[in-house]
């Protein structure tokens, strides 16, 4: 903690060195959220693919489209009616969610906090980039269930997504662009500002004794969460089997691989905002993070598929209430409440 | 250096002689002519319409009858959709030189080099707008048939997306040993029209295991799930016959 002012000094130093070489030439662009505070996972900026640049147009366009509901075919359906803002973007209190014509996924729909690091997306982690994985609820029958050809029709007769498109991207609508728009939406849903982040940020009082303890536990061998919930938001970003079921009604990786070492692996979740985002694992099936963490003490259930790391834990129920406690403690809510990510006022409307 | 010249003209030459052939599809159920709207039954007695198919066809060659291939680059995505044209359908255009052939082979799919660039810099007939990409596994369906069940139950939609480098489907309609199948390409181009049953899908498997709508998993087959892999593998083998030589 003692070296932090003189880390800072560098900082500001390095960054006035920067500003001073590169002022003549080119000023930087405008944060997407200037309220961010300056804390230390922020530093990490999140990577922008080479053929989908960043700009205030495009993160706009991308804002609208994501909460728009003519994007689905029965006009019910937006991106945010399955990922909602207050519940830090997943589906406020449903196991699975609901989509077009009232037809019922299988799935628990994940947060999308910091998504635009994730490395692996889906439950299975088999698509590599935002921009593809958008093609997914777009198009499936019992999400928005559109065919490429008919969201271009539809785009284009709205004449100022016919406009903006053409603005942003020089062409007319297309599934293709509607992906990259939403894509570079996704890419400022960024939180940074939970207790935990504060207290690593040299805030002693961020976090309660129960909290620390629980960060303790976390991170330590015997509570042994911290080696799939790793890094900056908690995940290895790697499927993984934590023995939730001895058989798994979904049987996650193996249906996109067919190996049946690959059955019950799901993605490691994101575990920011995790107090939001409730009922819990890949088919909502655990109702409240008590819950989940005994699973963990427990040790799951028998399965020959299971991570070596779980096993019966042996935590007491003050060391399970301490894990919640620190996980109650990664909630953010500058990030669901943040104007930039909400709604845009005006044309089509949040669901 | 003089044999990559005699190469060069080789090339040249047989590049001159190159003329122009269309590839054509007429869809069938059975020996009839597809009609969108129509109710069929599968060998099982299940009713069904036929809603959309789509599907790539790559990897083209022309078998000559001294069984040496031309091979044809290029890919190209086949559509019918509801209401469209069924029947003489073009689905891609070829250059080869004229002459006598014994045939052709063809994939349906996507080229393994092809099947996992990404999607999204990809130009049509790839790309996510082709409506073929497959999100949450990366890589393209190969073939993409849809329909309505008539269940007395009520309707029920059914996909089969067959996909993944594993179900590439290898089509052979060339014969050396007989001279059943007799392609000829006149020196001013040519078409060469294929009959594809669609409902050769539904042909029973071994055990006489079918595509059972009334099974709510199966009708989404796809990928690679254990719950429908071996439907999928009947599906598979059975369209590896679907197409046949018209005329
Ligand atoms: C009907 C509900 C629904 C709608 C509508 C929906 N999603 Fe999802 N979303 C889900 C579910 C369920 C999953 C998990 C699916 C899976 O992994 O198989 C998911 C997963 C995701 C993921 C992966 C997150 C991760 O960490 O792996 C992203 C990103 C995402 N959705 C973005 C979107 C976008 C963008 C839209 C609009 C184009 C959208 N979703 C529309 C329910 C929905
Ligand atoms: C072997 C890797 C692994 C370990 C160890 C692990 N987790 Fe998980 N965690 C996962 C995976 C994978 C899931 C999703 C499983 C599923 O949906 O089937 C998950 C899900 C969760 C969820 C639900 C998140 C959501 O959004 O649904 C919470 C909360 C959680 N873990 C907390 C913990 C805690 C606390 C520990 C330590 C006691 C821990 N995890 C240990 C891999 C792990």
């Amino acid at each position: 903690m003692r070296r932090r002012p003189m880390v800072w000094v560098g900082l500001l130093l390095g960054v006035g060195l920067l500003g001073w070489y590169f002022w003549p030439r080119s000023a930087p662009p405008p944060p997407l959220h200037p309220s961010s505070p300056r804390i230390l996972f922020a530093e990490r900026s999140v990577p922008i693919p080479e053929d989908n640049p960043q700009t205030p147009a495009k993160v706009a366009l991308g804002r609208k489209l994501f909460y728009d509901t003519r994007l689905s075919k029965d006009n019910t359906v937006a991106c945010a009616s399955c990922h909602k803002p207050e519940f830090a973007f997943s589906d406020g209190g449903k196991a699975v969610s609901t989509g077009i014509f009232g037809r019922k996924g299988t799935r628990n729909a994940p947060t999308l906090t910091n998504v635009g690091f994730r490395r692996h997306l889906f439950w299975e982690g088999r698509s590599p980039r935002l921009e593809l994985q958008a093609v997914g609820p777009l198009t499936a029958h019992d999400e928005m269930g559109l065919e490429p050809e008919e969201l271009a029709q539809r785009l284009q007769a709205i004449p100022e997504y016919a406009q903006a498109f053409r603005e942003v991207f020089g062409e007319p609508p297309s599934l293709r662009a509607v992906t990259y728009a939403i894509a570079a939406f996704e890419r400022t849903l960024v939180s940074y500002n939970s207790p935990f982040d504060r207290y690593q940020a040299g805030d002693d009082q961020a976090l309660s004794p129960a909290a620390l303890r629980g960060m303790e536990l976390f991170f330590s061998e015997k509570g042994d969460c911290f080696h799939c919930h790793v890094g900056p938001d908690f995940t290895d970003d790697e499927p993984r089997n934590t023995a939730l079921y001895t058989v798994y009604k979904d049987i996650g990786l193996a249906r996109a691989t067919g190996k049946d070492e690959d059955v019950g692996k799901f993605k490691t979740p994101t575990l920011r905002n995790v107090a939001l985002t409730a009922p819990y694992m890949h088919d909502g099936s655990i109702r409240t993070l008590r819950e989940v963490v005994q699973h963990y003490n427990r040790g799951g259930e028998p399965n020959l598929n299971a991570d070596a790391l779980i096993r019966p834990l042996g935590l007491t129920d003050q060391e399970v209430d301490d894990l919640v406690a620190f996980l109650e403690a990664l909630t953010d809510t500058s990030f669901t409440t943040n104007p930039a990510l909400l709604p845009p006022g005006g044309q089509g409307g949040a669901p | 250096m003089k044999k990559g010249w005699l190469v060069f003209l080789l090339l040249l030459s047989a590049h001159a002689l190159a003329v122009p052939v269309e590839i054509k599809v007429n869809l069938r159920v059975g020996d009839r002519p597809l009609q969108w709207g129509q109710t069929y039954q599968t060998p099982q007695g299940q009713r069904y319409q036929i809603d959309l198919l789509k599907f790539y066809i790559s990897e083209v060659a022309l078998v000559r009858p001294d069984g040496r291939e031309v091979r044809v680059d290029g890919l190209a995505l086949a559509e019918f959709k509801r209401d469209g044209p069924t029947q003489g359908v073009s689905v891609m255009k070829l250059d080869v030189p004229a002459g006598q052939y014994r045939g052709l082979r063809f994939n349906v799919g996507v080229p393994r080099e092809l099947n996992h660039l990404d999607a999204g810099t990809q130009q049509l007939p790839l790309g996510v707008n082709s409506g073929m990409y497959w999100a949450w596994n990366p890589g393209y369906i190969f073939y993409r048939l849809e329909g309505t069940a008539l269940l007395p139950e009520g309707n029920q939609k059914w996909v089969i997306h067959m996909g993944t480098d594993t179900f590439r489907i290898p089509v052979r309609l060339h014969d050396l040993q007989t001279r059943r199948v007799q392609i000829n390409i006149p020196p001013g181009g040519g078409v060469i029209v294929l009959n594809l049953d669609v409902a050769r899908a539904f042909e029973p498997g071994p055990g006489g295991v079918f595509v059972d709508w009334r099974k709510q998993p199966l009708r989404q087959l796809h990928g690679l799930s254990p719950e429908t892999s071996l439907l999928m593998s009947v599906v598979y083998f059975n369209m590896q016959t679907a197409f046949s030589l018209a005329q």
